[in-house]
């Protein structure tokens, strides 16, 4: 809004040039990053509140460690506050007209919604083990993927038929392969439903998925600002994309809501994310992901979320439900620490080490190629 | 064009509405001028038999009745129907094969819809007054198309439905409710039909009937000397496996008795290829005795694979030995004769054994419950001989029980049950089907799953006096249930398998501990694909793990029982390793002082898995017997994971309570050497604990202490947890 005004008067006259400002990315990528972060942090006490007056309360699930005994009760959909920041900040000061932007709402969005379905009728049931049948979850996260594998393969693609079918990898400068548009619309659709449950399923502790989330949002930013500016583009070999740029500024913003959401999910937590905000979260990162050609760097910059997923999928599907055995203690990995005895609070903090060191790894690449 | 289409089809409209409501009209004519029955139900000769008893009656009564009979073909009814000369027609249908998605629900629901559509087509063009229909899946789609043509009032008819069982098979249940009256055989079934079931019994052709013993013998090709007790076991038109050759080992126990019994064993028709009564019982026989045995059996023992006049061996014989099918039972009761009832397991709502339960609670039988083993390889069904001849003996040897037994099975069941269901039809209120016989308070058994779920609960509050005989009401529950998970043992799935385990132990079924070593023990390997992700034997980890946690709660020790354990603690699977331990400290009484036990815990320590390192420790604190024990112990001071050194710290503290080792100042200083910081700690809510007691509080003032009511919670919890 502030974007499309500033420039509206820039037209008329002379005297508003300060508001060019407006036109630098860093600019609005830090005001929207505020506005995020004041927008939690302002409207935390009354959400929780208003949660809490609704019986809106996280049910816990069966897992068979002692500490979830002492979590039920916590207010839950804290996820609406994130999204909520993110949406206010991005209103403020998103450019609407671009495609990138609104291909991401779109996504945290959709899957923000589907999260909600999922833990209001968790809540509803009474249980954590039955929210949303997991049919109708995969499905329903799958027809988002479908639909946005289709936007970004298909001849409307807003990274223009040169891009968009190639597959890029981290550590090596030309495009791997043109996979066709086919083959890479089955690859994003795969990819998008991969991440968005590896983030649910990352959720299991007081910040454990806000934070490393928050490193995985913001190398995306620096990513989308180096290849949406024609000049660092250039010297670090990147395509250029045109428009990517607003990118930064939609994950800035996000990156604001998450610290602003940490403030309330930090142990003790006060707030949980619940599904909706875990699988916004994971449906952003999968979007902005593809849309910055970074889906290969992935399981490198979150490559917390993909052992979360992988050992929870392992020891159930494999080992419970087959070999009949356990293949680790517990799964996924972060109940798999407690069970070795390793507190909460510093399972956590040793995850999100985990991740800020992947976070840098997965930052190198920018010049490492 | 379309307006000669739309002339068209308005056309046929409006001929198809003319023709239903003439059809309507004739179908009120005829029904209410002459009397035209429709029978339907089949499958089996136990729902054909009481449609025809009904027949029978009905034609009795009003001889000029049409009757048809709807079944489906190749089924029981294509024969019996038309050796009693009623005019049978075919309609489709098929089994339910449960809700899911696959081909069989897809023909069952294409089956279903032909055979409705049939049915509709017979009942308009017979247009009869009443429908008498005896379950089977075979009058699911009749009954649905007289429910629909009467919902459409097109149909003019009544809709009997009679129920032989005491639990209604799924479509029963759901059709029952709908139609005007469910006849009811058992008195516990009125509590799934109370507002339209009305209790008859069970109808019975008017062949049978007791006659005294010498005319009886009249018609049979064999004698039965004066002065002994006749047995007359059969397993049904078809005969049952179990029966057969439960008796055949029953006789070798009988032998000594021969001058007082007398054993007539029907063998039954059975010919397929899985098994062929007459043969298979004729070899057994062979098998198991010597020729001259089989001259002494001979003396006491005729066999038959069957008896035409049925009514005749009934009225000889003292005691049954039978499988509890709802028409069995009527025979026995209607003949006022004891019984010996062996159900058959794993039916659907287990509905043998409710009518074996129900006969039994009325005074008029005993139950033996069958085995499920594998014997070369085959899952088999068997009862021991041993138990029938014990308990056969036992019964003819007590005749007032036995006289007060048959006294019992004559009041068991409702008499007269055609003239009650007559009465019904015509409404003429000759009898009272209603009151007088209140629906008993009537609980189905427990499916595995809550059985699990509610004897867990319970064994977990109370882990030193558990006792699962207190929880449940009925002691035979119990008796059925240790049965029921014994057959789990042998399912080709591990996850049934580790279910039974689990029961076994819940319900402290102690004869089956060697079953569950030799599960234990087994080596068979998994395939190669398995073994690659990490499988390793048939009897998967779990399996083995729930082995040793039965072990505990059945807490019977012996040889075996040791030999198996020290062998787990050699384990590929680290759990079962560590339950190996924790049953090993749990036996600690019978196993300390012993030298290789404590070495193979000493060993334990040395494991990659700390789980089984934590138990380890515990062990040797349980086991250990002088001070090298803590010795061991103390070494682990400086170990990586707190909970070892804590397990290593509760070691210690237990040789102090079993005054292995006395308190000193070395040990003050050896313990204070242990590495303290941990890695973990408990949070304490202040706020949580304030509230909880607070709640407790009022709670303890609201209901008081009242234990008695925790079990039946329990039960309830557990079952709607389980079916939600």
């Amino acid at each position: 809004m502030i974007f499309e005004i500033s420039n509206y008067l820039l037209g008329i006259s002379d005297t508003f040039s300060f508001l060019r400002l407006v036109n630098y990315i860093t600019f609005r990528s830090i005001m929207a990053a505020l506005t995020a972060v004041a927008f939690v942090l302002i409207f935390s006490r009354h959400f929780i509140l208003f949660v809490h007056r609704r019986s809106l309360l996280d049910q816990v699930r069966e897992t068979g460690i002692d500490s979830a005994f002492d979590k039920r009760g916590t207010p839950t959909m804290g996820g609406l506050l994130i999204i909520g920041a993110v949406l206010v900040s991005m209103l403020l000061w998103g450019n609407w007209k671009n495609p990138f932007l609104l291909c991401s709402v779109a996504g945290m969005i959709w899957f923000g919604l589907l999260g909600l379905w999922d833990d209001l009728s968790k809540v509803r049931m009474k249980s954590g083990d039955k929210g949303m049948s997991e049919r109708r979850k995969l499905l329903l996260q799958g027809l988002f993927a479908g639909v946005f594998a289709w936007v970004a393969a298909g001849p409307f693609s807003p990274l223009g038929p040169e891009l968009a079918t190639k597959l890029y990898i981290p550590f090596y400068k030309h495009p791997l392969l043109d996979l066709g548009p086919y083959a890479y619309g089955a690859f994003i659709f795969l990819f998008v439903l991969f991440v968005c449950n590896a983030v649910n399923i990352t959720d299991g502790l007081d910040g454990l998925a806000i934070t490393p989330s928050i490193f995985v949002v913001g190398v995306l930013g620096v990513f989308a600002y180096v290849e949406g500016n024609r000049i660092y583009s250039a010297y670090l070999h990147y395509p250029f994309i045109r428009d990517a740029g607003e990118l930064t500024i939609f994950t800035a913003a996000f990156v604001g809501a998450g610290l602003g959401f940490l403030w309330y999910n930090a142990y003790p937590a006060q707030i949980f994310m619940g599904d909706t905000g875990s699988l916004a979260i994971g449906g952003t990162m999968a979007v902005v992901s593809v849309l910055l050609k970074q889906e290969m760097l992935f399981p490198l910059l979150g490559g917390l979320f993909l052992v979360e997923a992988l050992t929870s999928q392992v020891q159930d599907k494999i080992g419970v439900r087959w070999l009949g055995r356990r293949v680790f203690y517990r799964a996924p990995l972060h109940h798999n620490l407690q069970h070795k005895g390793i507190a909460e609070t510093k399972v956590v903090i040793r995850l999100w080490i985990m991740s800020g060191i992947l976070a840098l790894i997965a930052l190198a690449t920018l010049k490492l190629r | 064009m379309l307006k000669i289409s739309l002339i068209v089809f308005f056309l046929i409209l409006l001929f198809s509405i003319s023709l239903l409501y003439g059809l309507s009209r004739r179908w009120k004519r005829l029904a209410s001028q002459d009397s035209r029955v429709l029978l339907t139900g089949g499958g089996t000769g136990g729902h054909v038999n009481p449609a025809l008893a009904m027949a029978e009656g009905i034609r009795n009564r009003e001889p000029e009745t049409k009757f048809l009979y709807v079944g489906v073909k190749g089924k029981a009814e294509s024969v019996i129907v038309r050796r009693a000369g009623y005019p049978l027609r075919f309609v489709l249908s098929q089994g339910f094969p449960g809700l899911r998605l696959s081909p069989s629900t897809l023909l069952f629901l294409i089956k279903v819809s032909v055979g409705i559509f049939q049915s509709m087509i017979l009942l308009l063009w017979f247009a009869p007054r009443w429908v008498v229909a005896t379950g089977g899946y075979v009058s699911a789609p009749v009954i649905l198309a007289a429910l629909l043509l009467k919902s459409l009032r097109i149909g003019h008819t009544r809709i009997y439905l009679h129920e032989q069982n005491s639990i209604p098979g799924q479509l029963n249940a759901l059709l029952g409710r709908w139609v005007d009256r469910v006849l009811l055989t058992f008195s516990q079934t009125l509590s799934f039909f109370p507002k339209n079931g009305v209790l008859v019994g069970y109808p019975i052709r008017g062949s049978i009937t007791q006659k005294p013993r010498e005319e009886a013998q009249k018609n049979l090709p064999f004698r039965v000397p004066a002065d002994r007790k006749v047995v007359f076991a059969f397993g049904g038109s078809q005969g049952a496996r179990t029966i057969n050759r439960a008796i055949v080992d029953a006789l070798r126990f009988l032998i000594p008795h021969r001058h007082k019994v007398f054993i007539i064993h029907g063998t039954g028709l059975n010919k397929s290829f899985e098994y062929d009564a007459s043969k298979d019982t004729e070899r057994r026989l062979q098998k198991a005795y010597s020729p001259e045995e089989l001259e002494l059996i001979a003396d006491f023992y005729v066999r038959q694979d069957y008896f035409h006049n049925i009514g005749d061996v009934y009225s000889l014989s003292d005691l049954m030995v039978c499988r509890s099918g709802a028409g069995s039972l009527n025979e026995i009761s209607r003949l006022r004769k004891p019984a010996i009832l062996i159900p058959k397991a794993n039916l659907p709502g287990d509905h043998q054994v409710m009518n074996a339960r129900a006969m039994k609670h009325a005074g008029a039988a005993e139950i033996l419950y069958e085995d499920t083993i594998v014997e070369d390889g085959v899952v088999l069904e068997k009862l021991e001989g041993r138990f029938l001849a014990d308990r056969i003996m036992r019964l003819l040897q007590d005749t007032d029980r036995l006289d007060e037994m048959a006294r019992c099975s004559g009041t068991f069941l409702r008499r007269q049950a055609v003239e009650r269901i007559l009465s019904e039809m015509y409404e003429d209120k000759a009898y009272n089907n209603g009151s007088g016989y209140q629906a008993l308070p009537f609980k189905p058994l427990l499916t595995n799953g809550q059985l699990l779920a509610f004897l867990s609960q319970s064994q977990a509050r109370n882990p030193s006096h558990y006792n699962p005989g207190n929880l449940l009401d009925d002691p035979d529950d119990l008796i059925y249930y240790r049965h029921r998970a014994a057959g789990l043992l042998s399912h080709n799935a591990w996850q049934d398998r580790n279910l039974g385990v689990k029961l076994i132990g819940l319900t402290l079924y102690s004869e089956k501990i060697p079953t569950l070593l030799h599960m234990l023990a087994d080596r068979t390997p998994v395939s190669r694909f398995k073994e690659f992700l990490g499988g390793d034997f048939e009897q998967v980890g779990f399996i083995r793990r729930n082995v040793l946690q039965a072990l505990r709660i059945l807490n019977r020790f012996d040889g075996e029982v040791e030999k198996h354990l020290f062998m787990a603690l050699e384990d590929p699977y680290f759990e079962v390793r560590s339950q190996a331990c924790v049953t090993a400290s749990h036996f600690g009484f019978f196993l300390s002082g012993q030298e290789w036990w404590f070495h193979a815990l000493e060993q334990r320590l040395q494991d990659p898995c700390f789980e089984v390192v934590i138990e380890a420790a515990l062990a040797i604190g349980e086991l250990g017997t002088d001070s090298s024990a803590l010795e061991i112990l103390l070494r682990m001071r400086e170990s990586r994971y707190w909970q070892v050194r804590n397990a290593a710290l509760k070691g210690i503290q237990r040789l102090l309570q079993r005054k292995i080792i006395v308190p000193s100042r070395e040990l003050l200083t050896e313990t204070g050497t242990f590495v303290l910081t941990s890695t973990d700690f408990r949070p304490h809510f202040a706020i949580k604990e304030t509230y909880k007691n607070l709640q407790k509080y009022c709670l303890e003032q609201l209901l008081g202490e009242r234990p008695a009511d925790e079990a039946r919670l329990l039960v309830e919890r557990a079952v709607r947890k389980h079916s939600s």
